[in-house]
């Protein structure tokens, strides 16, 4: 048997987050259970003070408001990366689609939320358009509420679920497909019989990548947000800031830390599970598990 | 062949553009708001006293206070508004003052410098300019308008307005509609503030800090809440002529914005070159001409070529906002609910 | 196949052209001799301020360049390397460190530029272009981690296995095979990277020293003032520039390979 080489591969990794990511995340911790600085900072006395303060009821429906905002995004955004992925994994041009895909972000992010602003705005483009042809009599408010917020929040994380989709989908054995269809499967069953848990790896990350900074989000609610679209992001930024209650702050921040890990891991292990039982073991060639000893 | 051409090519526009600036010995790391202060006053104060300026800027108070409470700096001089002065002199972050090395700081209008209740008598502080937020009408889209924050009451431009996101101004503007302080601590005072605010945020469009500028220009919005040069920035001049700023007859909250010494700053000499520098009659009168903002400096008043968009007798029932202290939680209370609706 | 294959390309042409419509409006604008967001004819003059008078904004755009390139590299390199320990060995912790690994994903940025900072400031590190370095790379490991995690998951370690048996050293595997098969992950985990790190504000507000100002940084600082439209100009040169560099270095890599 050769030498365990996994220390050595994960060592740089490791030792990275332990220096840049474990410690803040302590600092944060210590700080959320300490009293408020009138003027920002703590006070090194130990305190509940940043936890008893979550229990408020605008708490709970900016939570809600955000999740449902981020949840429904993030589904949008999937539906619509594994189609694109797929397209770009079995054209010839490859890296040409990837490059046409991710160069449009990298133009300043608050310039490309300007240029909705123009397409979508009372005078804008879109507006524009439908008066010109008549389809509507009058001005359509697209922007300033949680629609807005929605399709920018999709715009912004479509390449990040078409990228891991694209990775995964690539790898695939399409001849499997085929396969699957002559042993008399119709085309949606080979789609989600074959192909759908064979990537499965490529859809947990595509929806871990559009979710997550989702529900943190913060500038598309503040800008394209109207009344309706208070997103948590904005009030840990407000805690922080503008009320410099940095415990509340930290605690927000924990909670948010602790109850997404647990979402997270029991997503993972349920959509294994899943998987594990429906996929027919013919058509993965086993190699699927290949990361569970 | 061609490819690498273009390759060549790209590298040699990358390489021209980092290199060759001379560096001067002395230097000074400013942190500003954006355009506070035109490049070209800056670039003039760089050739004239050999000084190699570092300059940084920030879009509010509260950010840069968040980011020099964390540990974050290396800056000589920041412009902290008149309650984030207060609060950086509490918190010990500042320089005293030595007015002995501020040969130009007799110009500043002794009237003005008598409002000021965050740091009295300027022992850390060196005012800069002095203004307040207001409201920008679209001439052509709101026919007849009173100079009051009751446009806000108005519900036939319902969709056209907006509020500045910042509890402190819209706050302060419901208090003084009620002809209370915009200081208050009374919670009286503060629940009817908060049932005006009410009224006028089923009118507007959203609270905004970011793009009501681009907005009003656009012709989206007809009235914002606003500071002035932040809207005018972003109109042309047929635009301009057809917008009306101005500070509703209640009054509201002033500000004024300070040049400090941050603690243990490393280039001292050099930041009191600069502050007494921009004190200069002439020079200031550059910066309040590009700004259109009143001047709090008295020699620069006859020297000026711009009127500003309105002068310090417009401020008259205004008030300087000040720090509140463990009371700034209140308010905070009253403006999440009014966020969020209830 | 062919139903699906058509059904594909009609929403990648979708996608695209949804990523490019506030692109073109954004070309338009450049041209805009308005400032505002009517057409006031064609003019280049945010051309002219942008190449002749705006000597800070190169700056940042350089300083952009070279985090997002640096961070992007190294972030690939530890998140890979990460990755393959993850997925194919066994040791102590590893469970551990998978959850340590997309942690950093799931805080808020505004409280890991804070924390980040505070750390920085209680090290003595002094705070320069090299602690936005730090921090943009670990907030783009977790990206390129779970990229390329994804996609070796769906490999048979049989592969690398056999190549073992042959009598393949640890690094020839990596090189020749285990790096190969997961490519196509590692360059969508880099590319994820450096469009992080172009767009990031809010962390590197924080973690930024004087004078190492970033566009992003530039850009909003513009915000409440109105970000002026030699900012779209800026765009369309930065869009411009990437794509002759990206044909130019396929053509300098095709070139490289036939010979």
């Amino acid at each position: 048997m050769r030498r365990n080489a996994g220390p050595l591969y994960v060592a740089p990794l490791a030792l990275w987050l332990c220096c840049f990511f474990i410690v803040p995340l302590g600092i944060i911790a210590l700080y959320s259970f300490m009293s408020k600085g009138v003027y920002g900072g703590v006070v090194h006395r130990f305190s509940f003070g940043g936890y008893t303060a979550l229990f408020n009821p605008l708490f709970l429906t900016v939570t809600l408001t955000t999740f449902l905002i981020a949840a429904s995004s993030s589904v949008i955004t999937v539906l619509l990366a594994l189609p694109a992925a797929y397209f770009i994994a079995r054209s010839a041009r490859k890296n040409l689609w990837l490059f046409l895909v991710i160069i449009p972000f990298w133009t300043n992010f608050l310039i490309r939320i300007y240029a909705w602003i123009a397409i979508l705005g009372n005078n804008g483009f879109l507006n524009s358009l439908l008066l010109a042809t008549g389809i509507t009599s009058h001005h359509l408010q697209f922007l300033y509420n949680k629609y807005a917020v929605l399709l920018v929040t999709v715009y912004t994380y479509l390449p990040f679920a078409i990228l891991p989709l694209y990775s995964t989908i690539e790898k695939f054995d399409f001849s499997l497909l085929e396969a699957a269809r002559d042993l008399g499967a119709t085309v949606s069953q080979s789609i989600f019989r074959v192909l759908i848990p064979s990537i499965r790896g490529g859809i947990t990350t595509a929806i871990l990548f559009t979710f997550i900074p989702a529900f943190g989000s913060y500038a598309i609610p503040q800008i394209l947000g109207g009344s309706d679209s208070l997103m948590l992001g904005n009030i840990i930024a407000r805690e922080l800031t503008v009320t410099r209650n940095w415990p509340l702050a930290s605690s927000i921040a924990m909670v948010l830390t602790v109850v997404t890990t647990f979402g997270v891991v029991l997503f993972i292990r349920l959509n294994r599970f899943q998987t594990v039982t429906t996929a027919p073991e013919a058509f993965t060639a086993g190699g699927v598990d290949g990361d569970e000893q | 062949m061609r490819a690498r051409a273009v390759f060549l090519a790209g590298m040699l526009l990358l390489s021209g553009m980092c290199g060759c600036q001379k560096t001067p010995s002395k230097r000074l790391y400013i942190y500003n708001w954006t355009y506070y202060i035109p490049d070209d006053v800056v670039s003039a104060f760089e050739r004239e006293y050999h000084v190699a300026v570092v300059y940084d800027m920030y879009a509010s108070n509260e950010e840069m206070f968040a980011k020099l409470k964390a540990g974050g700096g290396g800056y000589d001089i920041v412009f902290p508004s008149g309650d984030y002065v207060s609060i950086m002199i509490r918190e010990g972050m500042l320089e005293p003052i030595d007015k002995s090395k501020l040969s130009n700081f007799g110009f500043l209008d002794t009237a003005v410098l008598q409002k000021i209740r965050f740091d009295p008598g300027c022992r850390y502080c060196v005012p800069y300019m002095m203004g307040a937020a207001g409201i920008t009408v679209n001439k052509e889209n709101v026919a007849d308008y009173e100079r009051s924050w009751s446009i806000f009451n108005r519900s036939d431009l319902r969709g056209r307005l907006t509020l500045l996101d910042d509890m402190r101004e819209v706050l302060g503007a419901a208090l003084r509609t009620l002809g209370y302080s915009v200081n208050t601590i009374d919670e009286g005072q503060l629940r009817q503030a908060k049932a005006i605010v009410m009224q006028w945020r089923k009118n507007i469009v959203k609270f905004d800090a970011e793009a009501f500028g681009k907005g009003f220009a656009a012709g989206e919005f007809w009235a914002v809440h606003c500071y002035a040069e932040n809207v005018f920035l972003e109109l042309d001049s047929t635009q301009a002529s057809a917008a009306d700023f101005f500070i509703p007859r209640e009054g509201g909250c002033a500000y004024m914005d300070n040049m400090v010494i941050l603690k243990g700053a490393k280039n001292k000499d050099v930041a009191y070159m600069f502050m007494n520098y921009i004190l200069d009659p002439s020079v200031y009168a550059r910066i309040v001409d590009y700004l259109k903002l009143p001047s709090i400096n008295t020699a620069t008043r006859a020297q000026r070529k711009v009127t500003p968009r309105y002068d310090l007798t417009d401020l008259a029932n205004s008030e300087l906002k000040e720090d509140l202290g463990e009371h700034l939680e209140r308010y905070n209370e009253i403006w999440q609910e009014i966020r969020i609706g209830r | 196949m062919n139903s699906k294959r058509g059904f594909s390309s009609v929403v990648f042409t979708l996608v695209v052209l949804f990523f490019y419509l506030p692109l073109v409006i954004l070309i338009l604008f450049s041209f805009n001799h308005s400032k505002t967001m009517s057409w006031g004819g064609l003019s280049f003059r945010w051309y002219e301020e942008l190449f002749f008078h705006s000597r800070t904004l190169w700056n940042s755009v350089f300083n952009s360049v070279i985090v997002a390139l640096s961070s992007g590299l190294i972030s690939t390199i530890v998140g890979t390397l990460g990755a393959v320990g993850i997925s194919w060995y066994d040791f102590r912790g590893k469970r551990m460190l998978q959850v340590a690994g997309f942690l950093p994903l799931i805080l808020p940025e505004i409280i890991i530029g804070v924390s980040l900072l505070i750390f920085f400031a209680g090290i003595k590190l002094k705070l320069s272009l090299f602690t936005v370095f730090l921090a943009h790379t670990t907030f783009n490991i977790p990206f390129v981690l779970l990229m390329v995690t994804a996609r070796l998951e769906e490999f048979d370690f049989s592969i690398v296995e056999a190549a073992y048996d042959l009598g393949a050293r640890e690094i020839d595997a990596l090189l020749r095979i285990i790096i190969p098969l997961a490519f196509p992950g590692i360059l969508s985990g880099f590319l994820i990277a450096v469009t992080l790190s172009l767009e990031d504000f809010v962390i590197t507000f924080f973690v930024a020293g004087p004078g190492a100002s970033t566009l992003p940084l530039h850009v909003y600082s513009m915000i409440r003032f109105g970000v002026s439209p030699v900012i779209n100009a800026l765009s369309v040169v930065i869009i411009a520039a990437t794509a002759v560099l990206a044909l130019s270095a396929g053509n300098v890599f095709k070139y490289i390979v036939r010979k």
